[in-house]
């Protein structure tokens, strides 16, 4: 008889709580079987492995993980410019079992797609489940769903984890945001999903718009996915004041699945549910494997039980590190501060190493600051230029010069440039509805 | 609406058990495949039960062997 501890507490507390060595034993026996899947029907990972000099019978022990190469999501793209349309060589079910489609945003080149057979997809919505108990979803929640239900991923899986744990889950599709407030007011729904910059766009449309308080729609928590915020402390306090809900982050991508979460003891980084996925954090420079806390890393990342296009050792040039242990009991490790950005996104300006991330926080810890904002570098002759855009909100319309002064000052702070600040009228910058792209760098 | 106040709850289960019963669900229902004739209403429901049963396997089957 096995002794279960917190079972309504966790999603699955077996693997949630499991020791140490027995997630690293169950990770290798799941690694080992979706790389011999891999090998033996996909063209793409035969190709791959092949040219490296690997074949599965190389894995004897944990550290060989190491000797897979990785995969990049260029390999995809080519791989799916064959036949089959429009997977090609990436996919390892006959055509006639893929029953889902979903793509990716393409915001980093031509969008790479996505086939799922049912059992895929019934794992997304299982992934999903383990994320929505973690943070407190129950079947006494009426589930709001602000999102476009398109060829995205999104919030999809996240409907349909909602429906397998028995919460009331309302799809706000093609509402618009004012309809979708009113809604959510008509229907008393308890929770939320979307993305940082919805929520807050949300909260100012009810403000403006609306003339009510977002904190008293009845919200109590609110899912947030698809971009970097709900872990950056101010902005995660930006939306939990706007709505008087608990905030909670989750990362996932297209090509990997719904990886990692926060859990309701907000302890200021994401659990990885390591029972369904393999994230090893390597180098920024020499990609030694990272094992450490406190040390930034790439991920790389592998999810065991995908089976229609498997994501074996994966980078996805997300950066984050090691946290320490977490108060809920969860024995999955956590990442701390979430993932802080893109390798592609954290560059050098002026010989300083920079994140854009670290000016939202920032920005969005001025109250007198609105929401959105807009980073720009450019090349005055040979130098680097940063021009950081922002609004005032209306009540500080006459504090222009105090807000610039302490602006400039806690960036410098904070990370050690000079910035051109330019104000422009409130609700001029651009406003989004899923990712915003605030960050521009034009050199 | 309020969620459910959590508490350190424990039960005692039998995994072994639990895994036996989710493989013979798993035999059972592809047996029923083997006897539908090819009716697509049996089929793929069939389909989506070992959908589901896969789903078991993986939050408990997989990782029995590795429990005291």
């Amino acid at each position: 008889m096995y002794q279960l501890k917190g079972v309504d507490k966790y999603w699955n507390p077996v693997l949630e709580t499991l020791p140490r060595e027995k997630i690293k034993a169950l990770q290798f026996k799941k690694f080992k079987r979706i790389v011999e899947w891999g090998y033996e029907k996909s063209k793409l990972y035969r190709s791959l492995y092949d040219k490296a000099g690997f074949e599965p019978g190389d894995l004897k022990k944990f550290e060989d993980i190491r000797k897979v190469p990785t995969l990049q999501k260029e390999d995809y793209r080519e791989a799916q410019a064959k036949e089959p349309w429009p997977y090609g060589d990436s996919l390892c079910v006959p055509l006639e079992e893929v029953t889902e489609y979903h793509q990716t945003s393409g915001t980093t080149g031509q969008p790479v797609y996505q086939p799922d057979t049912w059992q895929d997809w019934e794992w997304w919505n299982e992934s999903w489940a383990y994320i929505l108990f973690s943070q407190g979803f129950r079947n006494t929640d009426r589930v709001f769903i602000p999102f476009g239900y398109n060829v995205f991923v999104a919030y999809w899986a996240g409907h349909y984890a909602c429906e397998k744990m028995s919460c009331e889950v309302v799809p706000g599709g093609i509402l618009n945001t004012e309809e979708r407030l009113l809604k959510m007011k008509e229907l008393r729904a308890n929770a939320l999903m979307a993305t940082p910059t919805y929520v807050l766009h949300l909260a100012e449309t009810c403000r403006n718009k609306l003339n009510m308080d977002a904190s008293e729609l009845g919200i109590e928590k609110i899912l947030c996915a698809g971009e970097p915020g709900a872990l950056v402390p101010a902005t995660k306090k930006r939306m939990e004041e706007a709505w008087n809900a608990k905030v909670y982050d989750h990362v996932g991508a297209t090509e990997i699945g719904a990886w990692s979460y926060e859990c309701t003891s907000q302890p200021g980084g994401m659990h990885v549910n390591e029972a369904y996925f393999l994230v090893e954090l390597v180098d920024l420079e020499t990609n030694e494997p990272i094992e450490e806390i406190n040390k930034p890393g790439r991920i790389i990342i592998t999810a065991f039980d995908r089976m229609a296009q498997p994501c074996i050792r994966f980078d996805s040039k997300d950066v984050s590190m090691w946290g320490e242990d977490c108060e809920c009991g969860r024995t999955f490790r956590l990442l701390k501060g979430g993932v802080h950005g893109r390798t592609d996104h954290i560059t050098k300006i002026k010989g300083v190493l920079f994140s854009p991330i670290s000016v939202e926080e920032v920005v969005r810890g001025i109250p007198e600051l609105g929401d959105e904002y807009e980073l720009i570098v450019s090349k005055r002759g040979d130098a680097d230029h940063l021009t950081l855009k922002v609004e005032l909100v209306p009540e500080a319309s006459n504090k222009e010069d105090d807000v610039k002064q302490e602006l400039v000052r806690q960036l410098r702070l904070k990370t050690n440039l000079a910035y051109q600040i330019e104000f422009h009228p409130f609700d001029s910058l651009p406003r989004y509805q899923v990712k915003a792209r605030r960050f521009k760098d034009t050199r | 609406m309020a969620t459910k106040e959590t508490t350190d709850l424990q039960v005692l289960v039998d995994l072994k058990g639990m895994d036996k019963t989710i493989q013979d669900i798993k035999q059972k229902a592809q047996h029923l495949i083997e006897i539908s004739g090819g009716m697509q209403c049996v089929d793929r429901n069939v389909e989506r039960i070992l959908t589901s049963v896969k789903m078991l396997e993986l939050n408990i089957s997989d990782v029995v062997e590795f429990l005291d």
